[in-house]
């Protein structure tokens, strides 16, 4: 039964059309199970040839045989038409009527879905272009002079549904080493909805070792000791230690050492 | 006749005397005033493109330190009012020397600010019309009045107290503190996306805040933070303090 599964997907796979999960199995099986390996490549070699295949052409004596071959079932034919056409005109008239609509219609929604798919790609393109565009807009306010502006390519970071590494590495830069304590506090915020990252996780412990400013410090303690995160222990203690750390803030440590097992 | 010319004379020497005791610079080329000061400053506006150091009658030299100069963290005084003004690119540096005397400065009203204090001294600002930065790094409060923002104000333990004429749509306005309390007003018909968290304090409106929903419709709820738009939502607005409480008040 799988194994059927699996030959029905050949043609996808060589198209590029499966889905991650499914790609994954069949590649899977493709390095176990040597015959199918056979079969795939051969259903490859398939693809390839009717890919180079060039249209054939027919020869001209192949034109002439059958433009004889066809006056012949004409001349044929005249005799039976005269006994078809009187109950039969009507009738082919309007499958003809229909036959051409039909073609009509067929050549439309074909082109119009080549078009769409045309659409669809450069829509693709454009959608990329708009991104590329936003984080470079991005970027360029995170070195503003004025906070306002910085605070405002901060919160930009919500129209990418993934920001990519170098978008949350330069937000990390910010909320590390920004003298506004507004951007910082802008910055964490942000990075926090993406909180599972690696990346974020690495750039928040560091900040808790770095940050001054309470409002961020207890914003840290809470994230990260939800996300039970061992490497935050250290500087939380460090931070238990200092004389200068609010009240408040040692009472939070206290309350979330406990929670990171 | 021989009262009004003593009068004249008398309001002669005393503009000169007060002449004496400020200090103003042209502020041609820069973009940006930078103010520290550990004690209490008020920052104003006039219709010069100067700045305008007013020295009161107690920043006079004691006879004792007549012929030297104020030596403080900033530096040494360039200035006869306790200040240390110094272009630095496109910024003016000006720091308030004196540990325990307030200050008062004039600027234009376009003029784009930030204003710190660095120890127990209040910020007082009122009527600006451009970018405005403040930072209160210990026990200052900070008030600013009949301005259009944006503002990004910081305080650690003060009270932010602002009053908006209106509110540039321009770039986000937030406001945070640790321990002190926000009391914001706006004009009824600001339209703006409302951003307000307080972890221990209570939050206060009159405006009705539109709360925003998820694409299921479902709404956000948390006694923490809440957020939504007034007047069909526009320009960001943050605010935040981890232990006060917050007021939003409509004009």
């Amino acid at each position: 039964m799988e194994k059927r599964n699996m030959e029905n997907k050949i043609a996808e796979y060589l198209d590029g059309t499966l889905s991650q999960s499914e790609m994954d199995a069949f590649q899977k099986r493709l390095t176990t199970d040597a015959d199918f390996q056979k079969e795939v490549e051969a259903f490859k070699m398939l693809f390839k040839d009717i890919e180079q295949e060039e249209p054939v052409l027919p020869s001209k004596q192949l034109r002439s045989n059958f433009e004889k071959l066809l006056r012949e079932e004409k001349e044929k034919q005249v005799k039976v038409v005269s006994i078809t056409s009187n109950s039969g005109k009507g009738f082919s008239q309007l499958f003809k009527i229909a036959a051409s609509i039909a073609i009509l219609m067929g050549a439309f929604l074909v082109g119009r879905y080549s078009q769409q798919k045309e659409l669809n790609a450069t829509l693709a393109s454009t959608q990329e272009e708009v991104l590329q565009y936003k984080e470079a807009t991005l970027i360029s306010l995170l070195g503003n002079e004025s906070a306002s502006k910085r605070i405002q390519g901060v919160q930009l970071i919500k129209e990418f549904d993934s920001p990519d590494t170098d978008i949350v590495a330069a937000l990390g830069e910010k909320m590390l080493g920004d003298e506004n304590t507004n951007v910082r506090l802008s910055a964490m915020e942000a990075l926090s909805q993406f909180s599972y990252s690696e990346q974020v996780k690495t750039i928040f412990i560091q900040a808790l070792e770095t940050e001054e400013n309470p409002s961020i410090q207890v914003a840290l303690i809470e994230i990260l000791g939800q996300l039970q995160e061992k490497k935050a222990i250290a500087p939380m203690k460090k931070l238990l230690e200092k004389d200068d750390t609010q009240p408040f803030i040692k009472r939070e440590i206290n309350n979330t050492l406990p929670k990171i097992i | 006749m021989k009262k009004t010319i003593t009068f004249v004379l008398v309001l002669l020497t005393t503009g000169l005397c007060s002449a004496q005791t400020d200090y103003s610079k042209s502020l041609s080329g820069v973009e940006w005033v930078k103010i520290t000061s550990k004690s209490n400053i008020k920052v104003r506006v006039h219709d010069k493109n100067e700045i305008l150091i007013k020295g009161n009658r107690s920043h006079r030299q004691s006879e004792q330190a007549k012929g030297l100069r104020l030596v403080g963290e900033g530096g040494t005084a360039n200035t006869n009012v306790g200040f240390n003004v110094v272009e630095e690119g496109n910024d003016l540096i000006v720091t308030n020397l004196r540990k325990n005397e307030s200050a008062e400065i004039y600027l234009p009203k376009n003029q784009k600010i930030a204003v710190t204090s660095t120890w127990n001294g209040d910020i007082s600002i009122q009527g600006f019309s451009s970018e405005i930065e403040a930072t209160c790094e210990l026990n200052g409060g900070l008030r600013v009045n009949n301005i259009s923002g944006p503002l990004t104000a910081n305080t650690l333990n003060g009270e932010i107290d602002v009053i908006f004429d209106t509110i540039s749509q321009s770039s986000p306005t937030t406001l945070n503190t640790t321990n002190g309390a926000i009391d914001i007003t706006l004009a009824g018909n600001t339209a703006a996306d409302i951003s307000m968290s307080s972890w221990n304090g209570d939050m206060y409106s009159n405006f009705d805040i539109k709360s925003a929903s998820n694409k299921d419709g479902m709404k956000k709820v948390s006694s923490r933070k809440t957020a939504g738009t007034i007047n069909g939502g526009g320009v960001s607005i943050t605010l935040k303090s981890t232990n006060g409480n917050i007021y939003l008040r409509k004009k």
